[in-house]
This record gives C-alpha cells, structure tokens and sequence, in this order.
C-alpha cells in the first residue's frame, strides 16, 4: 500500500534530519565503516600480489574478484542502512513496551519493527562498492552485455530479500528469547560465509558446505549470483543461478513471515 | 466483521465482555549465588505464575471503569489481554465485538492504548510529526484531523510543547501529549494503564479533568488500572478490585465502604482529658492525644453509643466519617490470600 | 616512652596484611565472573563456538589462495601453515584483547565514577589489572573445552611440536601479550583525562592493530611491500612496533619461524613495549588525576 510508502518516507526523513543535526557523528560513522573496510581491500591486494587467481580455475582474478567484493558491498550497505538499525533496536523495545506500542497500532507489525529507523552512514560503504564495480567491469573479460545489466540489479534485490528473511527471523528469535547478543554476533558469522566466492568451498568438507549455504540457508546466492550475473558471460547455467536466487528470495520472505508471525503470536510482553 | 454491523452490535450489547479469561507464565527461577548458577547451566527450575484466574467482565458504552489492585495483581495483564498485546491461556474476550488477540486493523483503530512511563510516541521526533505519523497510520481525514488534534492540543495547554523533540520534554508533559496522540483518532474505546504515576499533583489534576471532559463529551468507554485512590475517586464510580488475579469487587466506589467496612470513625474533642478506662466504655481508641480522641465504632451501635458520648461527657466537637478508602482497599489488598492454583473462582470475601 | 611508635610487646590482634586482604577481594570479584558468566548461558556456550567459524571461511580461502599459486609457500608459511597460524593468532588473543577496557576507563572519567579511585588508597591501575586476570581465567575456564577441541580436530595442521626452549618463549610471548595488550588499552583509556570522544582514538588503534598485529594474516607475508625508507620493508618495520607482539609474534614462535637470536631479541623488544607502556601508563594516571582534580571533576 502506498500508505506504508509514505510511512515510511516519514521515518526515513527524520532519522536524515538527525543524522545531519548531529553531523560530526555521521561523518564518524561513514569514516568507522570505510575504516574496516579499506583493511579488507588491503588484504585482499595484498592476497593478490601472492596468486593470480582465487581458487585454480575458479575464474576468480583479480578485476572478477573486485566485482564480486563490491558488490557484496552494495548488497550489505542496503540491508545495513535499511533494515539492520531497526532490528537491533528490537532487544531495546521488546524491554521497554515498545513493541507493546506496536502491536496496538493498525499497521503490520514487522513492517514497523525493520523499517522504522534508516542508517545513511551505511550507504557509504555501498558507494564504495558501485566505484569497485566501475573499476573492475571495464578490465573484466567478458563485457556485461546489456541483459546482464537489466538482471544485475533484480538479482541484488533477490540477495537483499534473502538477507531480510534473516533479519526478520532473527527478530523473530529475539521476540521469544528476549536479549540475546550472541543472535547478533550469528548474524556477523553467518555473513562471513558469504564474503568470498563459492567456488572456495570445495573438496570434501567443502561440497556439503557449500550446498547447505546455497540451498538450505542461502547465503550464498546472495553474493554470488548478482557478482557472476557480471562477471561471467550470461548464459546456460547462469540463468539457474538467477532462477534459484529468485526462488530463494521468495521462499525467504514467506518463511520469514510466518515465523515472525507465529512468535508475535506466543509474545508475553515481560515488560512492566 | 464488517464496521457498521459491529458499531451498531455495540449499541445494545455491552463494549468489553470478559468471560474466564485466564493467563500463566512459566517463569523460569534465577539462581542465586555460584553453587546455583552451575546448576542451571543443567537443570533450570521453573514454576508456573498466575497473572490472571479466570476472570469475567462486562463493560457497556460510555462506562468509566477504574481497575483498581496491588502490583503484581493482573491489571496491566487484563489490559495487555484486551488489547491484543497477549493471548490468554484460557476464556474469552470481545471488546466492540472483536477478538482482540487476532489483531485485525479494524479493531485496532477504534481503539487506543496509553501506558504510563512508557511512550509510544516516537522518541526522536517532535510531537507534531507524531502526531503526522499517526495521522498516516490511523488513515485520519486530513480536515477532521486538524481540528482534532487543535481541540485536544489546547484542551491540555500543550501548544508550544508541540514542536519540541519529545526527549526533551517532562514526564508529565509527555504524557499530555501521548493523550493526545491517543485520542487523535477517535477510538471507542481507551485504555489507559497507570497514566499519573510519578506525575506531580497539578499534571495529574489536569489529566483527571481532560480525561473527564472527554468521557463525558465523545461518549468514550474508559477503562484505567491504577493504585491510586485519588484517580480513582477523581474519575468514576464503577471500581473493579484485582487482587492476585480474581476480581474482588466490582461496583460503585460507594458500595466499598458500606460493603468491606463493620465500623465508623469518631472523633472527639473533649473537655479534659479522659481515662482510658472510660473511653474504651464507647469503642475502640485508635488514638488519645491530651483531649482530642479518635474511636472506631461499630456502626451498628453508633445511634446509640453517640447520644451517650454527647450526655455523658463534655463534648467540644465531634465528628463522625467513614474510614478512609485507602485504608479499606488496603486492607483489602492484605488481607486476600491467593487462590491455590487451580481453585475455582469463590465469592469475595 | 616518648617518641616510640613500636609497641613493646607483638600486638596480638594484628590487622590482615594489605596482601591477604587484596587476595580475598580479588577472589569475590573471580567468583562474580564466573557468575556473570554462566548467566548467559546459552549464550556463551553458543557463543564460544561460534568464534571458531570465521576460521572456516579463512582454510578454504586460503586453500584456493594456494591452489593457484604455483609455488609451495607464501612468505615461509604452507598451507597448513596458514591455518595453524589463524588458530594460535586466536588463541594469542585470547590472551591480549580487552574489550571494553579503554572505553570503560574513559566512561568512568566521563562519568565521575573514578572519583571514588581518586579518594580511595586502592591502586587504579591494580585494581583494572586484576579484574582483568580474573576476567580471563574465567573466560579460559570455560573456552578450554572448545579450543582444545578445535585444536585436537585441527592438530593435523600443526608441525611437529617444538622444543622445550620454544614452548617456554611461547608461554613467555602470550602472558607478554597479556601485559602488553593490557597496558596499551590502559593508556588509551587514560587519554580520557584530555580528550572527550577517546572512542575516535580507540577506533584508530582497532584498525591498525587490525591490519598490524597479524589478526588478519602473518605478518611475514607484509616482507614485499615497501616503507618509504630504503631497505625496510613493512615486516620489517612491524617487529620494531608493539601491535604485532599481541597477536602474530607468540604464534610465530610455535611456529618455528621466528629462531635463536632473533627469536631473543624479539622477547626483548616485547618486555621492552611492555614496560614502556606500563610506564606511560604510569605516567598518564599521575598526570590524568592531576590535571582531573585541578578541574573539580
């Protein structure tokens, strides 16, 4: 409904007006953020000075490699500006009777828990991941034709909705559990499965691995597919990719629901 | 269901109907000391807490109820349990005919909820773009809206507070404005959970009136948990007692003391300073100061134990009242023991 | 008589010595984490392994990292190497992270609350350095388990085990790392005295002990990258800062690749840092007060 747009809208100007009223503090935050990130790059340079290739065969030079890290870059600066703040202030409201007030109010309630708080300074890292994927496409060997264009951007929402499944039920488990900070941290181990290309994950423990990171959590279609919708040519199997992720994506935020639904249904509101 | 059915059912049937609505809490118990909390890592123990026993209610259009109780004795649960926050155990409720728990929105916007100590309102905002907010998710007409909040805005003096991030703003100062808020829509129906604790005398004395005046004007069924008597006595005459999680009593305020007390109060002002001896003749000192004595009485005796009082002794003043309704709620909450678990609901003591 | 202040005879009700006293408070405070501990418990369990996953990711990077070099060893280090590596570099840190400790310091001086360190004859510093030891033998006592494990699954990976003299320098090296890690955060805590947002320090130091201290890869493998001086690579470099000795330095010794001389004189380099900044340390608090009590708190 266009009302949750505008809802929205609301939420998202004034966590702007506050971050530019408090703006030293923002400019810290996207400094913190880049910060972190600019070590990760070091290595990986640093890496690539010791090999021309992750993974032999693997396809996955340099310039790929780049692509691939930003547009993991992308991917999670979307999840972490939109969706993550809001979700980590669950812990806070469910204490408090926030969520009391929630529940109350005629609006979906797990709209209002992931989306009512925006982090700009989180962008900062996605824009980041747009300058390595302009670097890196124009030294790529295959040129991503305009198709691959069209996709790219579908299969980065698909990446966005398999994350946001993950928020929602980790949310879910912290409506039930009440404070729990190692279900962040989860989050944190989680995604780190994500940061490299699937094709590491090989060999005997590494098969398995990956297929329960693709298709029973699919974390690794969150990355991977968008990343190789541009840096290999788009055809074949690529197109399965693209068909599992948007199926992944889908089955996400069905999942996702029903699970938050049925914890919103057990809530005790140990608060008061 | 569709609006105009459960608007014009609400007409004749009653606005809240409880019916042995009941809920439990497994609460798992914290250990306490080192020796306890290595245990617990294999075997918690846990017991099962009665918030509500199976209680029944029936509230009609345009009442004003006060839940009154103890901490701890179910009255935020009830009020979580009929507005949807909670489901119960066991029982049920139809509040505008209406299961509350099942959430639907269109439950949820004729209805609102204020929780003292607690804001609803966004904290970073200032009021008026809550109120915006509000206006967006309550799907308020625009024109019907301004006036609304207008009224209500300058009903609790509140103008200038408006534009203020609602952080910076006193408690009592906020809770004005959460009234507000709740009210901009219009609900049928207004929950209120303990709204004036920790205000100062002047805010709750405000809240009392506006909370009146908008009762009696917009026909709004009120339903208030509190534990103070002076909101009680303030606001309405219906009184619903939640002790350990039965109710009590439900009824005027004024039946309380006729209902739960044996005895009257009598104060004397005397000539000299009696016996103790002779004053114990009429009833039960509770306090000789030089002259000045106050009796409890037995009302059944007290036509006949004044006229004596007044021609035996010499007599400066007197005064005869009824205990004070703390003193008798109090008691009331002390003197209750909880239910065993899974007794049936008895008559009140 | 006059002028005497020892008694004649051995007072028979002495007063606990300073020491035993310090003991027994210090022995509340272990029983105090060990509680606060096994609260959470789901969370630490859970927790404690989960700490061992991002190793998971760094093995099969490291072996498609390999898979297509074509020589056997990157800066000294195999394969298996690598993965050693990662899992003494945990273990190291078990030893000189301090979370919290900084910023604690520099929210109770924000706070007023070190006031109460100031009035009391109770040694700020011992005070901070005890907790932290009894903090961490609660967290050894019950990490214990899952390292072991994980080391036992992963012993594969290792070398043969080194000679006595190695496992002493590297016992040595990680209750070093301890000091020095401790000593480092103090300091930086300290700075609160001077500075209001110390966080934004804090958050320098974190990135380059990130990038420094051999966290993120051994530092061996910095040997091609160029400083601005001639001759000096970064690895080199780095031996002579402190933030590899937190990290990198105790599992490069398990490892063999740090030997004889070199491997003294790093010990000697790493009690130097450790007594450098327990002197800045020092040094901060007496000034820190100082400046703190001129300016009413």
């Amino acid at each position: 409904m266009s009302r949750y747009l505008a809802i929205f809208r609301t939420f998202a100007r004034a966590c702007l007006v506050r971050d530019m009223t408090f703006r030293a503090n923002f400019l810290l935050e996207c400094l913190t953020s880049l910060g972190w990130m600019s070590m990760n790059l070091a290595f990986y340079l640093l890496v690539f000075t010791f090999t021309p290739e992750i993974g032999a065969g693997s396809g996955w030079t340099k310039a790929p490699f780049f692509a691939f890290v930003g547009t993991g870059l992308i991917v999670n600066s979307i999840v972490q500006a939109l969706f993550m703040p809001s979700a980590e202030e669950l812990t806070e409201m469910v204490r408090t009777g926030g969520l009391d007030a929630v529940l109350v109010q005629p609006l979906d309630a797990q709209f209002l828990v992931s989306m009512h708080r925006v982090d700009f300074s989180s962008f900062a890292n996605g824009l980041v991941g747009v300058g390595l994927v302009a670097w890196a496409v124009p030294r790529l060997e295959h040129a991503p034709g305009p198709i691959a264009w069209l996709v790219y951007p579908l299969t980065i929402l698909c990446g966005v909705a398999i994350l946001y499944g993950l928020v929602i039920m980790l949310a879910a488990a912290t409506i039930l559990m009440g404070r729990n900070q190692s279900l962040y941290d989860f989050w944190f181990y989680l995604t780190n499965f994500s940061r490299y290309p699937a094709e590491i994950y090989a060999g005997p423990w590494g098969g398995p691995l990956r297929a329960v990171c693709t298709f029973v959590i699919p974390i690794l279609l969150v990355v991977n597919v968008p990343a190789r919708v541009l840096a290999r040519p788009l055809a074949g199997e690529a197109w399965w990719a693209v068909a599992t992720a948007l199926l992944a994506a889908c089955a996400s935020l069905a999942v996702s629901r029903a699970v938050f639904q049925a914890a919103l249904a057990r809530y005790r509101s140990a608060s008061s | 269901m569709d609006n105009s059915a459960s608007r014009s059912q609400s007409q004749s049937a009653p606005v809240i109907e409880v019916e042995g609505l009941a809920k439990e809490y497994r609460v798992h118990d914290k250990p306490e000391g080192l020796a306890a909390s290595v245990r617990s890592l294999f075997h918690r123990t846990s017991r099962v807490v009665e918030a509500l026993r199976g209680v029944d209610l029936r509230v009609g259009r345009g009442e004003f109820v006060a839940l009154l109780g103890p901490n701890g004795a179910g009255k935020t649960t009830f009020l979580k349990l009929l507005s949807g926050i909670i489901t119960p155990s066991r029982g049920t409720a139809h509040v505008l005919g209406h299961v509350p728990w099942v959430r639907e929105n269109e439950f949820r916007r004729r209805f609102a909820l204020v929780m003292g100590q607690r804001n609803q309102l966004w904290w970073d905002l200032p009021a008026a773009e809550s109120f915006r907010l509000h206006r967006e998710i309550y799907r308020i007409e625009p024109s019907r809206f301004t006036r609304v909040r207008d009224e209500l805005v300058d009903l609790l003096g509140v103008r200038p507070l408006v534009l203020q991030p609602v952080r910076e703003l006193s408690l009592g100062e906020r809770m004005k404005l959460e009234l507000v808020a709740a009210l901009l829509h219009e609900p049928e129906v207004l929950f209120l959970d303990e709204p004036t604790i920790g205000l100062d005398v002047v805010a709750q004395h405000t809240i009392h009136a506006f909370l009146r005046h908008v009762q009696a004007e917009r026909r709004v069924t009120v339903m208030l948990t509190t534990h103070y008597m002076k909101d009680v006595a303030a606001l309405c005459e219906r009184v619903v007692v939640i002790t350990h999680g039965d109710i009590l009593y439900d009824g005027s305020l004024a039946d309380i003391v006729d209902r739960f007390t044996t005895h009257k109060i009598v104060t004397l002002d005397l000539d000299e300073v009696p016996s103790p001896a002779r004053v114990a003749r009429y009833g039960f000192p509770c306090e000789v100061r030089g002259p000045r004595v106050v009796l409890r009485v037995d009302r059944g005796r007290i036509a006949e134990v004044l006229p004596d009082i007044l021609r035996d002794e010499g007599v400066r003043d007197v005064s005869v009242e009824d205990v004070p309704l703390e003193e008798i709620v109090a008691e009331l909450f002390r003197s209750t023991r909880p239910r065993p678990a899974g007794a049936p609901a008895g008559a009140s003591p | 008589m006059s002028g005497r202040s020892v008694p004649l005879e051995p007072d028979r009700h002495v007063a606990p010595p300073r020491v035993l006293e310090g003991l027994r408070v210090w022995c509340t405070m272990l029983a105090i984490c060990l509680e606060e501990r096994l609260v959470y418990r789901g969370d630490f369990l859970l927790g404690t392994a989960m700490r061992f996953l991002p190793i998971v990711t760094q093995i099969f990077l490291w072996t498609a990292v390999f898979s297509a070099t074509r020589r056997g060893d990157i800066a000294g280090y195999t394969r298996d190497d690598v993965v050693a590596y990662y899992l003494l570099t945990m273990l190291a840190r078990a030893f000189s992270s301090m979370p919290g400790l900084a910023t604690g310091i520099a929210r109770s001086i924000r706070d007023g609350s070190i006031k109460k360190f100031l009035v009391q004859p109770v040694d700020y510093v011992g005070f901070l350095l005890a907790a932290r030891v009894a903090h961490k033998l609660v967290y050894y006592a019950v990490a214990a388990v899952p390292f072991a494990a994980v080391f036992l699954v992963c012993r594969h990976y290792f070398p043969p085990l080194p000679d006595a003299a190695t496992v002493l320098a590297f016992l040595a090296s990680l209750v070093l790392s301890f000091l020095l890690g401790f000593f480092m955060e103090a300091t930086l805590g300290m700075l609160g005295f001077w500075v209001l947002e110390v966080s934004s320090i804090v958050f320098g130091y974190m990135l380059v002990q990130y990038l420094l201290s051999g966290h993120m890869f051994p530092i061996d493998m910095l040997a091609g990258v160029p400083t601005g001086i001639p001759g000096v690579s970064v690895a080199e470099l780095v031996q002579w800062l402190p933030f590899g000795y937190t990290a990198y330095f105790p599992a490069a010794v398990w490892l063999g690749k740090i030997e004889g001389p070199h491997l003294a004189r790093a010990l000697l380099v790493q009690v130097a840092w450790v007594v450098a900044m327990g002197i800045a340390c020092r040094i901060a608090w007496q000034r820190g007060t100082r400046r703190y009590g001129a300016f009413g708190g």
